[in-house]
């Protein structure tokens, strides 16, 4: 397989029998593990060898290749990692200027896109009303047959392709070559985007995304704006965000407007829970144009609360105001917040437009998709082209998109994957993945973000710009124009310094310069405003979300996505339906009891999930669930677009929040599939904090200095007065970790203080390698973390990398449950049973609120194995499966667990995940990585078996891999030299890993910090990880002016 | 037979056949050493290694850079064989049967003789790099005229290397997450 995508290979080939793809299949068998095969194997295996070695590629050896990435609007830099001619993980890339080397969530999932075992394996035509395989020459012909016909018949003008939203050159090329056919410019459509506020932008800043420089702000309200979750450029917002709340002294303070908490609502110290469609009303009390009594009489906000906010916004020295969320006066509301801020001085300071994200333009609104499907019902569109997005599920049923195209003669689909969309088409041209393709973006003006193959393609699948380069080949207007035969030559002929500069650029992954086209705002076309909300009939608010990962719904299809659970909710694999617990309980509803949710569009009927974030009057759905026809992992949930009326605001956006619902108990039950067990700590002392004041002061809730043993042991009888804060101290709860602290990284395992010397022999003069002085040095290591608080946002990121690099099976789909039970519950039934397989998971804890008030705090903690020192799981193994490591490593060795589970039981932590089935067993139905999934498995980690125990060990193999490296260059490692999966893709930098024995690694800095706290201290376990206390911001009247 | 000594027998018996398999499993009778099949090109190390003198590393060119020693391209049989076609009638007809495959570009399908599990991970170059040849785990290959599986691989003929060791470069670290992750 050739590592060097930039030139096309024709050195390895097989035109007949076995592929390249194959060859490796068995050459990486020493690497890639599929299955236990015991000492002894009686199956003769094969050992392929390439015909000829591809240059500059070491078998076992990783090649990183740049490239960008798609998953949504942003277009943040990856570093693919491509092990034996497989990409197998992507990390963000350090040197690019959008995401500075951190990666969501629905970016690490990029490659179960790649992989996904879903998609289209070859062009495919339809025949007699069945889609069919048919080969490419074939396709191709039909397609510029097809093409042809449109342009003679005159209908070429009609003739409409909407394509994923993207910036960069492609858009050009595709108007270019639209033109060529006389048809018009496509529809660039991304249904995840805020159009709104991007409206608004324009016309208050000029630019359609600005930069949110939160670091400048001290009070930051977002109405509805969900900068954490999927407003915008989510990881550069995140990034910053985070930046700017490490900064105790000069954090910002966030008060989150709306009537739901999304994860960003859930960031936010303070929650304004007005009813949906009273934004503006909020706004305007800003403003100073509406006093307090009036906005509390529209909002269902005390008047108090709303009184305190508005002197606190007035005395604010720098604020932001950021609005989204959806409404049908989403455009009004965006533009009375811009107004505000520019009011307060606040555009060039706190919102910088001249910094902005590009990744937002010439986008095209969902008013006009809306539109063509009115035209394509009226028979007036002869060709319909779509191409990476998928409006008939992305729109609003009411829309009718789907019912519209079958009134267009000829459908064509450029998608990878199966999809609502393309499963009416009538042609199929699938696309390659991201990964797999040529192509750049703009992310940021002046920065060309490049986009190349990181291997071969998985499927028989070609690039669509390569597509249409043949497709005009053999249209005698357009031949011309296209002397090149692939993309990658026209991106070449138009790079800053051609084929070299391209070259020069590959490796970073950007270059400066411009290759897009001049952005400008579409029009918008006559918009179908809703009455306002409270004129529709119903006893509930109907609220509908985006989710964070699965977004529009283009992330279903992915495991991944579907098995981590919802930041917000903890929800996997289920559309639930958000309630107050006050509202619930009034109405006799209970977590799980059915309600049907009706709306004029349409009625759905799915369980109730008591949300103390939602405002009383209000239910909340999210999108991205609930598809037909996209695959077998996305067929889970419900999708709430199907009862959504069609309201569109003034910018042509879907109005998510337009209409009431009539919610009403519909009797029967279902299951809600989370992993939370609770939601609140009971006083354990999991996700502490520290009120601001108390942290500058130094008042009690942190170190002392205390260094041993015997001070922490003197104190443990203090712990109880150490929670004593004095007054003022909002956060001033008792928890077990207030007592006074101490980390120590030279603590060891029973088992290290036993050792006895070499083979247990006291005569010995080698001690063993528990031993600090033993030459190996291990000993002289302890890894560990840190995790702060104060940074983490609990997006999930850091699960997502731990799921892409750890070989992590998802259990949820519906045919990995055994099949003998009898209560067989569909998606997520394993989950029901807390048979969840990730090894670090992000847990939720509210404090305060139990009444459903607006009034509480969120903790997110990150909780993976915390490789105590003194292990309760260790002693109990019987067969010394897991022990522990001199390095400090609580190790689990795969081979020697015989499946006792007493591990698990005994884990304070509940950091341990048994394979209570075979999902690494191909041969088994529970098999977690379906063909081609498994190509994306780590060759460095064992696939797991069935009854075996598993859990976080650090990334054991990157500190093996970097050890052997270090051996290779005859050297020491170097400080920070490596750090874990999680920490490397951490959005917020909150994961911080290193060598706790050693000073000059960052982690043993940070691990003094006067937050820092280990999680069930009091149980002796000397963890190695260290969490750093969140840090609480009270308004100020409550803090006495903190 | 009486009664009593019938009595005795069941369970005696099995307790040999238990004492019979622990012995096998711990003597390393359990895994594939000596197994050597017969390969589609008789491929013959002691032309090439012990008469030619060729490095390892020539053919098997990543053992000192990578845990993956590597496996020949057919194309670097091929540098020297369109020359090279054999001295005795039995070894131009190996040598035809490479050529046919490279005519045919297809890849030669070697058996796989030396095989860990997977839940082991071995890193060739960092034995090669410390001087540890590549006899002490395969043998004498460069005598063998079909490769076979010379040792046991199995781990307690991997730990006898790693504890009884005491001096640099041959030491090595025992602990099971060396080897194990």
């Amino acid at each position: 397989m050739s590592n060097e995508p930039e030139a096309s290979p024709p050195t390895v080939t097989a035109p007949n029998g076995v592929k390249r793809r194959e060859f490796l299949k068995v050459l990486g068998v020493g690497t890639a593990a599929t299955a236990m095969v015991g000492c002894t194997s009686e199956k003769v295996e094969r050992l392929i060898p390439y015909l000829v070695s591809p240059d500059q590629t070491v078998p076992g050896v990783s090649t990183y290749y740049a490239t960008t990435c798609r998953e949504c609007s942003a277009a943040c830099g990856v570093i693919a990692e491509t092990r034996d001619g497989r990409t197998i993980k992507l990390e963000g890339n350090p040197d690019h200027p959008v995401n500075r080397g951190a990666l969501c969530a629905r970016g690490q999932a990029a490659l179960q896109g790649l992989y996904n075992p879903d998609r289209y394996r070859g062009p495919m035509v339809r025949r007699n009303g069945q889609l069919q395989s048919v080969g490419w020459d074939d396709a191709l012909q039909l397609f510029a047959q097809k093409l042809g016909e449109t342009r003679s018949r005159g209908g070429a003008g009609n003739a409409v392709f909407v394509n994923q939203h993207e910036s960069g050159s492609f858009p050009g090329f595709l108007d270019t070559w639209l033109a060529g056919f006389g048809m018009p410019a496509h529809l660039s459509y991304d249904a995840g985007a805020d159009h709104a506020a991007i409206a608004a932008n324009r016309q208050s800043y000029g630019v359609a995304w600005p930069r949110l420089d939160f670091h400048a702000a001290r009070l930051i309200v977002s109405i509805g704006a969900d900068f954490l979750d999927s407003w915008g450029a989510m990881v550069p917002q995140q990034l910053d965000f985070a930046d700017a709340r490490a900064d105790h002294d000069n954090s910002p303070r966030l008060i989150y407007v709306g009537p739901r908490r999304s994860l960003t609502g859930l960031n936010a110290d303070q929650w304004i829970d007005c009813r949906p469609g009273s934004e503006m009303a909020i706004v305007r009390m800003l403003a100073g144009q509406l006093p307090a009594e009036a906005a509390a009489q529209a909002t269902g906000v005390s008047a108090p609360v709303l009184a305190a906010f508005a002197r606190e916004f007035a005395a604010a020295t720098s604020s932001m105001v950021i609005a989204g969320g959806g409404g049908g006066d989403g455009l009004e509301v965006a533009l009375a917040a811009n107004a505000l801020n520019q009011s307060r001085g606040n555009v060039g300071v706190t919102i910088k437009p001249s910094e902005g994200y590009l990744g937002f333009d010439r986008m095209a609104a969902p008013a006009e998709l809306r539109a063509l499907a009115e035209r394509m019902n009226s028979g007036g569109v002869p060709l319909l082209m779509v191409r990476g997005a998928n409006p008939a599920f992305t729109l609003p049923k009411s829309v009718g998109f789907a019912a519209a195209m079958a009134k267009v003669p000829f459908n064509v689909s450029f998608s990878s994957y199966p999809d609502e969309t393309s499963e009416l088409a009538d042609l199929i041209l699938p696309d390659h993945h991201t990964l797999e393709q040529w192509g750049d973006a703009e992310p940021v003006r002046g920065t060309i973000s490049l986009q190349q193959p990181t291997m071969d393609p998985v499927f028989d699948t070609r690039a669509t710009s390569d597509v249409l380069i043949a497709a005009a080949k053999k249209d005698p207007g357009s031949a011309a124009r296209y002397p090149m035969t692939v993309y990658r030559s026209w991106l070449i002929g138009r790079f800053p310094g051609g084929a070299a500069g391209l070259a020069a650029a590959l490796p970073r992954g950007i270059a400066s310069g411009s290759l897009g086209e001049p952005t400008t705002a579409r029009p918008v076309p006559a918009v179908r405003t809703p009455p306002p909300i409270d004129q529709s009939s119903g006893n509930m608010y109907l609220v509908v979300y985006p989710h964070p990962f699965l977004g529009d719904g283009r992330g279903a299809n992915k495991p991944w996505l579907q098995e981590i659970p919802d930041p917000v909710t903890k929800i996997c694999w289920q559309t639930v339906a958000e309630m107050n617990p006050a509202t619930a309980e009034k109405m006799g509803l209970a977590n799980g009891d059915l309600v049907t949710v009706q709306t004029s569009a349409g009625s759905l009927t799915l369980p109730v999930l008591r949300y103390p974030g939602t405002q009383r009057d209000t239910v909340a759905i999210g999108t991205g669930r609930g598809h037909t026809h996209s695959g077998r992992y996305a067929k889970a949930g419900f999708n709430p677009l199907e009862i959504l009326p069609l309201a569109e605001d003034r910018a042509g956006g879907v109005a998510f929040v337009s209409t009431k619902a009539n919610v009403s108990k519909a009797g029967g039950y279902a299951q809600i599939v989370t992993t939370e067990g609770s939601a609140r700590q009971h006083g354990r002392g999991i996700g502490q904090a520290i009120a601001i004041a108390d942290l500058q002061a130094g008042r009690p809730g942190h170190d002392t200095g205390a260094a041993n043993v015997a001070e922490v042991a003197a104190n443990a009888g203090t712990e109880a007065l150490a929670g004593d804060h004095p007054a003022g101290a909002e956060q001033g709860e008792e928890m077990p970790g207030d007592a006074p602290h101490q980390f120590l990284p030279g603590l060891r395992s029973p088992v290290a203080n036993d050792a006895q010397g070499e083979q247990g022999d006291p005569k010995s003069k080698d001690k063993g390698m528990y031993d600090p002085n033993h030459w190996s040095g291990m000993a002289k290591r302890r890894w560990a973390m840190t995790v702060d608080l104060a940074r983490c946002t609990g997006c999930a990121a850091c699960v997502s990398a731990c799921y892409a690099e750890n070989n992590i099976p998802t259990v949820g789909a519906d045919w990995q449950v055994g099949k003998i039970l009898p209560d067989r519950t569909g998606f997520g039934a394993n989950l029901l049973r807390s048979r969840e397989m990730a090894w670090i998971r992000i847990e939720r804890y509210y404090e305060g609120g139990e009444d459903g008030g607006a009034d509480f705090d969120t903790r997110f903690v990150p909780m993976m194995c915390q490789q105590c020192g003194n292990a309760p799981c260790e002693p109990v193994c019987p067969v010394y499966a897991t022990y522990h490591s001199p390095d400090g490593l609580n190790v689990q060795v795969y081979n020697r667990c015989v499946g006792t589970r007493y591990c698990s039981n005994n884990c304070p932590y509940k950091v341990r995940y048994f394979n209570w089935f075979g999902y690494g067993e191909p041969a088994r139905p529970q098999y977690a990585f379906p063909e081609p999934l498994n190509w994306q498995l780590n060759p460095d980690v064992t696939v797991r078996g069935k009854g075996v125990m598993e859990k976080c060990t650090f990334c054991v193999q990157r500190i093996r891999e970097a050890e052997n490296r270090a051996a290779a260059e005859k050297r020491p490692l170097k400080p920070d030299e490596f750090t874990t999966a999680c920490a490397a893709g951490c959005p917020s930098r909150a994961l911080v890993f290193g060598d706790a024995a050693d000073e000059s690694w960052t982690v043993t800095q940070l691990a003094k910090d006067a937050r820092a706290y280990h999680v069930f201290e009091e149980l002796n376990t000397f963890t190695a990880v260290v969490y750093l206390k969140k840090v609480m911001h009270p308004a100020p009247s409550s803090s006495g002016g903190a | 037979m009486n009664l009593r000594s019938r009595w005795l027998a069941v369970p005696g018996f099995i307790c040999i056949a238990a004492l019979a398999t622990m012995l096998s499993a711990y003597s390393g009778a359990s895994s594939s050493e000596g197994n050597s099949p017969v390969q589609p090109v008789a491929y013959r190390h002691t032309v090439h290694v012990d008469t030619l003198k060729m490095n390892c590393l020539y053919c098997h060119f990543s053992a000192n850079k990578s845990f993956d020693p590597g496996l020949p391209a057919v194309g670097t049989c091929m540098g020297c064989h369109t020359v090279v076609t054999g001295s005795s009638p039995g070894n131009k007809a190996e040598i035809q049967k490479l050529t046919a495959y490279w005519n045919k570009k297809e890849p030669v399908p070697w058996i796989r003789i030396h095989k860990l599990p997977e839940y082991v991970h071995f890193p060739h170059m960092r034995h090669v790099n410390a001087g540890v040849t590549c006899q002490t785990c395969h043998g004498e290959i460069q005598n063998m005229k079909q490769v076979y599986q010379a040792s046991s691989l199995n781990m307690g003929w991997c730990i006898n290397c790693h504890i009884g060791q005491s001096n640099p470069p041959f030491r090595a670290r025992y602990d099971c997450s060396s080897c194990h992750y």
